[in-house]
């Protein structure tokens, strides 16, 4: 695993706040000052391991399972989409456990389902909580559990498909987009895919098989010739080695910058999924702790989604209590182009630099001025934002000019000092009757910090 | 290179940017360089429009005989030729039509008409009449589709291929496998509401890399979009007026899109209200005023702007409704009916034969034009992509554009 080799801190690669930044930018949703230095102080295995563990101390969140659980069952209620939208930015925002939320956003973008068509929201919650609970488990259950629930079923029409009648929705994703990528199937292999999956079905909001309009004959899928039924071809696309492959790139794709991992780390992390019986537990371990994860070409070589930016930017301030209105950061994350749980299409969003379209680009800056302006919160304003802020900084002791301000929120952000940006926020904000406020706008419109 | 060495000429330009707004904004026309490509705007005529008062046959006696209440009277129309005329409410599309930039295309529809709003409605959008297929992609979705996959070289725009400007949901006709819609309900969206300071406190010099090069000229590149669509918003040399209503607004918007050099290929935009079940001739006169008043302020607005020769809109409803009229002076779901398609580029005057009031099959006209045919000759001739696998099948494409 030459790739993939652990990370040891070196001259090249120190442990310092820009990693831990860094660290917490990509696999959580930022870190507060404390935890930055807290992070500095124990190391890197301590501070990677605690992301790691974090379902264990969600399970002793009493207070914060609860509260999820009350919010998500009054969307349920209302029926209302932005609701939903809602109670999942709760849980990125409060969650003990940030980098299973993370994994969520991850898998929702690969098993891209929309409620546009599925318009059902209680299937819709049912389905992100699967990818909650599945996300450190075995990619085969998720893909199994994810697939023969009625969000994908009805997504993916898999009634329509049947017996005589293929419809090959279901199968064309599943070898498409799920498991082994275009190019390494057939279109023979599509359409008896689908046939595999006749049978499949809703019933009393469950998942059914449907042994009547199941088409019983031999068929070849894969190179394979035999009768089979959908979890006879789900255990054949975890065979397949391209599947693997597919994983590696979509966990790098999230996890790690632009143009970081060639073709030989993308291959060398398959192999070890494969080996490992597609822990993706074991997987983004792996990722998280490795010498490329840390290298100085992974820093800041990622453009941040908007659901991470939104939620992100206001944890490292240390502006969530009180807490900002959740529905209000669901609509600016529309606004940046993530709807969630209604992706534009069943490839999802495609990432990367399609964040930082015009529209995008505007509404991260007026993010920013919202955030500084109290806009984000029912009962706040600039002056209230400047005194917490104040106060933020008081806390953490940083020295009052507004040089030092400056490269410590920048710090805090990005994870270094960019001169650039430095230089002019301060020259922006010289005359600002909220300095603070102002200085924070400004930053949150800097080309560094749609980067991370 | 190009790209490059474009970037540099822009970000020295914007260095200077706080202390020069003006060369700011003339940036904005390297932006719009790659948006000169053909447009469709689509109006989606919600609810079922009754084509026979819209494009009135008042040379066919069965006319008289079958609408008692809502008859129009032949004095009142706008006159097309001896046969048939338009509303009297639609002075505005009549000027279009003789001036060429409006093309009438009659008794449009599909074999076996569905009489439901919501199957009928996703026939058209999906070009497909099986309802089985109707969750599948859109005609326009799978249109961008084709592009895309047509394009020398993978799409590295940030943008999206399509808007929908509505509040509603996108519709089906915009789902496709890869392109993306984005949904726009109101102009805030593209204005930027940061600070003076914060607005003049951008990007200077190139960035350190490829990627963070990017990233600064994205955001140059939407500085300079809000900057020239305020700039339109708050332009008041051009002359067209447009209905202060939701359809007036919603093309006013996109209008404003398309100057600011926004590069989707596709609008999309919806006007609700045709199903006149009860009380019909208030409701439908407005409608259709608006209607055709909103879309003479459109092409006007656009040939005013020069974009007249890159944009062609079609308005289309799900179905028409019953030659006869019900006991409740309004109308019921029927089948085929007008489409209209306007703009420099189409052929202007009336296509299609005039559906017959007295050939009807359970009491509803004949489509004698699948709509499968417009598509076709909208997709091979205008976005210029081969119609076949969008429509599901052969279709002989319409001869729509001069």
């Amino acid at each position: 695993m030459d790739h993939w080799a652990p990370y040891q801190p070196n001259d090249d690669a120190p442990w310092n706040v820009q990693r831990i930044v860094h660290l917490h930018r990509r696999a959580a949703f930022a870190a507060t000052w404390s935890e930055v230095q807290r992070d500095l102080e124990e190391g890197p295995a301590s501070a990677i391991e605690r992301l790691l563990d974090g379902h264990r101390r969600l399970e002793l969140a009493d207070d914060f399972t609860r509260m999820a659980e009350s919010i998500g069952d009054a969307a349920m209620a209302s029926n209302s989409p932005i609701r939903l939208r809602a109670w999942w930015f709760y849980r990125m925002v409060k969650s003990p456990d940030p980098l299973g939320e993370r994994l969520t956003l991850l898998w929702h973008n690969h098993f891209a389902t929309s409620n546009r068509k599925v318009n059902n929201l209680i299937w819709m919650r049912e389905q992100n909580e699967i990818f909650r609970a599945g996300c450190r488990g075995s990619f085969g259950e998720l893909l199994s559990s994810v697939l023969k629930h009625p969000a994908m079923l009805t997504w993916l029409d898999a009634d329509a498909n049947r017996k005589g009648h293929p419809n090959e929705n279901m199968a064309r994703e599943l070898l498409e987009l799920f498991t082994l990528g275009i190019g390494n199937y057939t279109e023979t292999d599509v359409l008896n895919s689908a046939r595999a999956l006749t049978g499949w079905s809703i019933k009393d909001d469950k998942f059914a098989h449907r042994d009547s309009r199941h088409d019983a004959c031999e068929m070849t899928v894969l190179g394979k010739t035999q009768k089979m039924n959908g979890d006879d071809l789900l255990r054949l696309t975890l065979k397949h080695p391209a599947t693997a492959k597919r994983i590696a790139w979509r966990l790098c794709d999230h996890f790690m910058g632009e143009r970081v991992c060639g073709h030989e780390a993308i291959h060398e992390l398959a192999d070890e999924i494969a080996k490992n019986e597609f822990d993706l537990s074991h997987a983004v371990a792996t990722i998280l702790r490795s010498q490329l994860f840390f290298s100085a070409e992974n820093l800041r070589s990622r453009i941040s989604g908007p659901a991470e930016h939104t939620v992100a930017t206001l944890r490292a301030l240390e502006l969530t209590t009180p807490s900002p209105s959740t529905l209000l950061l669901a609509d600016w994350s529309s606004r940046m182009g993530q709807d969630l749980f209604y992706p534009p299409n069943v490839g999802g969003w495609t990432g990367g630099r399609g964040w930082l379209g015009s529209r995008a680009v505007i509404a991260k800056t007026n993010f920013g001025t919202a955030l500084a302006t109290g806009k984000l919160w029912r009962s706040r304003n600039i002056d209230k934002i400047e005194t917490d802020l104040t106060a933020m900084l008081e806390r953490n002791s940083v020295n009052p000019s507004q040089q030092s301000r400056t490269e410590w929120l920048a710090t805090l952000l990005w994870g270094s000092v960019e001169d650039r940006a430095v230089s002019s926020v301060i020259d922006a904000a010289k005359e600002a009757k909220h300095p603070l406020a102002r200085i924070v706008e400004l930053l949150l419109a800097q080309p560094e910090h749609m980067l991370g | 290179m190009h790209s490059r060495r474009n970037f540099l000429k822009t970000s020295s330009l914007v260095s200077l940017a706080p202390l020069l707004p003006t060369v700011l904004g003339k940036t904005a026309v390297a932006a719009k360089a790659a948006s000169d490509e053909q447009v469709l705007v689509v109006i989606q005529l919600d609810g079922g429009n009754d084509g026979i008062n819209t494009v009135v046959p008042f040379g066919d006696d069965a006319y008289g005989r079958s609408r008692k209440k809502l008859r129009l009277k032949a004095k009142d129309l706008h006159k097309l030729n001896d046969h048939v005329g338009l509303h009297q409410q639609m002075k505005a599309a009549k000027e279009l039509f003789d001036d060429g930039r409006l093309s009438i295309i009659q008794g449009v529809g599909y074999p076996n008409p569905d009489r439901s709003h919501f199957a009928s409605m996703k026939t058209w959008q999906t070009a497909r009449l099986d309802t089985a297929d109707h969750t599948g992609n859109g005609w326009l979705g799978s249109a961008l589709d084709a592009q895309m996959a047509a394009a020398s070289k993978p799409n590295q725009s940030a943008n999206a291929n399509a808007i929908f400007v509505g509040d509603r949901e996108t519709p089906a006709a915009l789902w496709g496998r890869h392109s993306s819609t984005i949904g726009l309900s109101k102009a805030a969206d593209l204005q930027l509401d940061a600070s003076e300071e914060t607005r003049s406190a951008q990007p200077t010099g190139p960035g350190a890399d490829d990627l963070q090069q990017f990233v600064r000229q994205q955001i140059v590149t939407a500085h300079n979009a809000a900057e020239e669509f305020a700039k339109q918003s708050a332009d008041k040399s051009t002359d067209v007026t447009y209905p202060n209503s939701g359809l007036g607004n919603q093309l006013k918007l996109t209008a404003q899109l398309l100057r600011s050099g926004n590069p989707a290929r596709v609008y999309y935009t919806v006007q609700s209200g045709y199903d006149t079940h009860s009380d019909q001739q208030f409701t439908h006169a407005r409608l259709l005023s608006e209607f055709s008043r909103s879309m003479k302020s459109f092409l006007d607005d656009l040939k005013a702007a020069g974009l007249a020769d890159r944009v062609v809109l079609m308005a289309f409803s799900e179905f028409g409704r019953r030659v006869a009229e019900n006991d409740s002076a309004g109308t019921d779901h029927g089948t085929a009916g007008p489409v209209f398609l306007a703009g420099e580029p189409v052929r202007g005057g009336l296509m299609g034969a005039t559906p017959d009031l007295s050939d009807l099959v359970d009491g509803d006209l004949k489509s004698n034009l699948d709509f499968r045919r417009l598509y076709a000759g909208l997709l091979r001739d205008w976005l210029k992509v081969p119609p076949a696998r969008i429509c599901g099948g052969d279709f002989e494409p319409l001869n729509l554009f001069a």
